[in-house]
Formats: structure tokens, C-alpha cells, sequence
């Protein structure tokens, strides 16, 4: 049987295995989202030391796409600034809404994430995990 | 008709499902959440513009006059298609949600006090939950949820319990609290359950309670019957009906339509303007301001027609027949997990579940690679998932042109989404 062609293999194995899943004990910044489409929730809890993520977690109620999302998420922010990570996240943001097939170097990991785009209603599956580390990058600044 | 016989006819009608998806023929199984449109109806709106386009009630030219004649035949039809005894009793709306929001802005709230309460079920649309809160808040009333039967209850699972209504309204009496109204799904869009609307009617009128009806799932998948029901308002949209987005319909008897304050302002609604105040036009228009959805009416009138002339015992009957051959299949899967009633008997096409472990988001899309169109979400009834402690569900709603075939597909890419998750 074939698999459906937006599930492709590494965002399976980042929904069955997520990187980085649960909650940090005593994080410095800590945000949720909530998807009112489907009842999704995200919590992303960050550890900083001089403004650079030293560990971060995120505990998801959501579909793969959602986990995957928020799996790579972790792996690609961590060991940057807040800065940094706000960064790659409006990059991101602009690769979902632009038409151009052109991806960001930074970006390179999330191809298969990216690639989901034309599923519009997907889309704020995908940015989840996304909006909490803008709301924590928010938070940073005040 | 025979299940298979009436399908094969009525699916002529419907242009869209002819349609391919992924390769896949269109097999469309999400009518709770808005229905196709058969090709009568399309053609009604087509040459309503064609032909008679122009405003109604306010020019004596031919052209108006054909399209007063249009929306006031589509009032009668209307009436006729769900019992009201005239037309007059028929306000059109944009569809179930605005047809709620005017019974609360037009009838509750100006006689809502502190304390009042207003009883809703816990398996409520949000379109008949959130207009409640809003005029409940405003006025210092409050929401009283009647809750539904939990899994395994004698008098049966995702049931409402009659008695425990008795029950409340007594309560709510013996506290010395007004209940303003009682306000009630005829059937779920979630759980399917298809309640007993004129016993709760007769309880709740017992205890001098007002009742409004959302007949939303319920009006293209039964018949209809206002007068019979005995309810003080009724509500539905015409998309979910086989007919035009929109356009809905609120029906309300005499002594309720004599209670209501204008719901909006504007032209049509009126009779006399003075500088500083008005008076009102007689109901229904009272509650039409503004150029009404014509074009709509006249595809809503065709949709109403459409269904009459298949019959809505036949459609009951042909809706019966894929639940029942849906719910034994449901009993195959351990691993499914079903949400409402069981068994066939006072249940609709509307069926909710889960595969464990695999998200209904996910569950959805494979389906889609399959052709297969459902709903996942929460359906608009958070209240009511989280009565069920989920999130989310996935949800197949049958129609008219669905045949068991379509069914037998769904569980088969249900297999399909096992092997991509829980593999």
C-alpha cells in the first residue's frame, strides 16, 4: 500500500518519535497555542542562558503534522539566541505564505514540513509549535 | 424505494459527484456539516438572475413583481415543508445562526432578568450555546446545562433523560428562578442522536417554558413538523438542506412573533419613519430589514421541492439503511471508537469516532487521498467533547446520495491510515 504523499517518511518518524517532548521543570519562558479549528493545544517551555536556548520542550495534544512540526522545531532552535529562533520562525512563517518553491538555507531541514503548504488547512497545524516560540520571544522583549 | 434504486436516481442529480478526487471518485460523507446541491436548485438561482433578477416589495414593474412572487411562494413552500399553518410564521435569515441570534437579541434578552435561566443540552452546536451566553451575560441570567445519558445508561447512551428535565425545571421553580426557555437540538451533529422534541415540548410547556428547536441536522434528514411539535421557534439554514448557503429560516409562532423587538434596523422592516422614531412593519418583515437573500429563497424553494418529490420518509428510510449498515461495521474495530447512540433506533447518519492513537486530522487527510471527504475537528461542540474528555473527533455524515459502497470505502482507507500510523 502507498503512502499518502504528504506523509512522507521523516515527518512520520518525527510524529511517532518526537524530539524534545514534554515539559522543562523550571523554564525561563514558557507560552501556549490553541488551535479553535480543531481544539489543538501546544505548550513550549524554553530554558535560556545569556539569551541562547540551552533546552527546550514542547507538549503536544495535536496531529502529526502538529508534533512533526513542533519535533523539528526544537532540534532546529536549539543552541540559538531567542533572537535567532524569532528569526528563523518569520522566515518560516514567509516560506508557508510566499508561492516561490525557493527555501532559505536556514530552512533546510523543514523541506518536508514546507512542502506541506498547499494543504492550506494544515497550515496552522504546522505553525503551532511556531506561534508559542514568537509569543516567547515576545515575552523576552518585555 | 429501494436504498440502491432511489441512489442511483438522485445521484444523477447532483453534478459535483461526478467529480474525481485524487483519482478517486467524490465519495461525500461531510453533509452534516453542508450538503450538495442537485442540479434543480443550481438552475433556480441561475435563472432567477437570468430572468427575474430585481428587488422585492418595493417596485410595481414586471420584474418586481415576479420577484415578490419567487420569495413570497418560497415562504408558503417553506411552510408547508415543515407543517407551520401559514406563512407568516416564516422569517428568513441568513442561516440557523442568525435565525438563533435574533430569537436571543429580538425575544430574550428584552425579557431576560438577574437570576433568569435559560436550559441548554450539552451536545448544543455553538450556535445555539454562544447566543445564550452572550444575552445570559448581558443580563446576569444563567446557562443550565442538561446533560446527556453517559455510555451504558438504561434509558440509553448520549440520550436525553425527559425525567431529569422534569426534574430541573421543578428545581428551578422551587428556587424561585424563572426558566425563560429551553433551547434543544432536534439532532446532533456530533453523537446523531435524534431527540424527542414533542415530549420535551410537552414537559417543558408543563412547567410554561418556551422552546426553540435547532433543526439544522435534523430538516433534510426527517420530516418536519412545527404543529405537531407544538415548539414556540424553529431554526435551520438552507446549505445543509440541499439548498443555497445563505439562506435560513426562523419559524416562530404568533404568541412568540408578538413578543419580539425588531432585530435589525433598516428598509423593509418599517412602516412609518418619523424624524426621531418608527414603527414597525407586521411579522415576518418586522424581522427582514434590508433586501432579502431572493435568489437564495428561490434555490431554497427548489431544494424544498426537490426533497418533497423524493419524499423525506424515503430519505429517512435510505439514511436508516447506511447507518445501520455503518453501525455494524463500527462493531468490527476494537479499535474505533464510536461517539452517540449504538443502535439504529432514533438515530441519524451523523457518526463521530476516533481510531486510537491516530489524530482525526491525520485520519482525515488519508481519507482524502481516497476521495473521501469527512470532517475532523471538534465540530463546533467543544462543550460537548469535552463532555466526552476528547478533542477532537472524526465525523462521516450521510446524505441522500450516499450508497453503502461509499461506506465500505472509508473503513478500507481506515486500514490504510493503521498501516501509515500505527504501523
Amino acid at each position: 500500500m502507498t503512502t499518502p504523499s504528504i506523509y512522507r517518511d521523516l515527518l512520520l518518524a518525527h510524529a511517532r518519535h518526537p524530539k524534545n517532548s514534554g515539559r522543562l521543570e523550571c523554564p525561563d519562558l514558557r507560552a501556549s497555542a490553541f488551535n479553535p479549528l480543531c481544539g489543538d493545544e501546544l505548550e513550549l517551555t524554553l530554558a535560556l542562558s545569556e539569551g541562547t536556548i540551552q533546552d527546550c520542550k514542547t507538549q503536544v495534544r495535536g496531529c502529526s503534522i502538529c508534533q512533526a512540526s513542533a519535533s523539528m522545531m526544537t532540534e532546529l532552535i536549539l543552541a540559538k539566541t531567542l533572537q535567532e529562533a524569532g528569526k528563523i520562525s518569520q522566515v518560516f512563517t514567509e516560506s508557508l505564505s510566499k508561492d516561490t518553491e525557493e527555501i532559505a538555507e536556514s530552512l533546510d531541514s523543514l523541506r518536508p514540513l514546507i512542502a506541506l503548504k498547499k494543504h492550506r488547512s494544515r497550515i496552522k497545524c504546522m505553525k503551532l509549535a511556531w506561534d508559542a516560540l514568537e509569543d516567547c520571544a515576545r515575552q523576552n522583549e518585555t | 424505494m429501494q436504498n440502491s434504486l432511489l441512489t442511483a436516481k438522485v445521484r444523477e442529480d447532483f453534478p459535483i459527484l461526478k467529480r474525481k478526487i485524487h483519482g478517486h471518485p467524490l465519495a461525500y460523507l461531510d453533509n452534516a456539516a453542508t450538503t450538495q446541491k442537485p442540479n434543480c436548485v443550481i438552475d433556480a438561482i441561475v435563472t432567477f438572475y437570468e430572468k427575474h433578477n430585481s428587488n422585492v416589495s418595493r417596485g410595481v414593474y414586471t420584474l418586481a413583481e415576479e420577484a415578490t412572487e419567487i420569495y413570497e411562494d418560497g415562504r408558503e413552500s417553506i411552510a408547508k415543508f415543515i407543517g407551520a399553518a401559514d406563512s407568516g410564521k416564516i422569517i428568513f435569515s441568513s442561516g440557523t445562526t442568525e435565525s438563533i441570534n435574533l430569537v436571543a437579541s429580538a425575544w430574550a434578552q428584552p425579557k431576560l432578568e438577574t437570576g433568569d435561566r435559560i436550559i441548554v443540552t450539552e451536545m448544543e452546536h455553538h450556535s445555539n450555546l454562544v447566543p445564550w451566553q452572550l444575552v445570559a451575560q448581558t443580563s446576569r441570567a444563567e446557562l443550565v446545562y442538561w446533560p446527556f445519558n453517559p455510555e451504558n445508561e438504561k434509558s440509553g447512551t448520549a440520550r436525553l433523560d425527559l425525567q431529569k428535565l422534569d426534574e430541573m425545571l421543578k428545581d428551578s421553580a422551587k428556587l424561585k428562578r424563572k426558566t425563560r426557555l429551553l433551547a434543544v437540538t432536534a439532532v446532533s451533529n456530533v453523537l446523531g442522536t435524534v431527540n424527542p422534541i414533542a415530549e420535551i415540548v410537552k414537559i417543558a410547556h408543563a412547567h410554561g417554558v418556551p422552546v426553540l428547536v435547532d433543526a439544522a441536522q435534523a430538516v433534510a434528514r426527517m420530516p418536519i413538523d412545527v404543529s405537531g411539535w407544538d415548539c414556540d421557534f424553529l431554526a435551520f439554514s438552507g446549505h445543509k438542506m440541499y439548498g443555497p448557503t445563505g439562506i435560513g429560516v426562523l419559524y416562530a409562532k404568533n404568541e412568540r412573533l408578538e413578543e419580539m423587538q425588531p432585530f435589525q434596523g433598516g428598509g423593509g422592516m418599517i412602516r412609518q419613519v418619523e424624524r426621531q422614531t418608527s414603527t414597525w412593519a407586521d411579522a415576518p418583515q418586522k424581522f427582514e430589514a434590508g433586501t432579502p437573500p431572493v435568489a437564495e429563497v428561490s434555490g431554497l424553494a427548489a431544494a424544498v421541492e426537490y426533497l418533497s418529490n423524493v419524499g423525506m420518509q424515503e430519505i429517512q428510510q435510505h439514511e436508516l439503511e447506511l447507518t445501520t449498515h455503518a453501525l455494524k461495521r463500527f462493531a468490527e474495530f476494537k479499535d474505533l471508537e464510536l461517539y452517540g447512540p449504538p443502535e439504529t433506533n432514533s438515530r441519524s447518519g451523523v457518526l463521530s469516532f476516533n481510531l486510537r492513537n491516530v489524530h482525526p486530522h491525520d485520519i482525515a487527510q488519508v481519507l482524502d487521498e481516497s476521495g473521501i471527504a469527512v470532517r475532523a475537528g471538534h465540530h463546533c461542540t467543544q462543550v460537548l467533547h469535552k463532555r466526552l474528555g476528547i478533542a477532537a473527533s472524526v465525523r462521516m455524515s450521510v446524505g441522500i446520495y450516499n450508497q453503502i459502497s461509499e461506506i465500505d470505502r472509508l473503513f478500507s482507507a481506515l486500514d490504510q491510515a493503521r498501516d501509515i500510523f500505527l504501523a
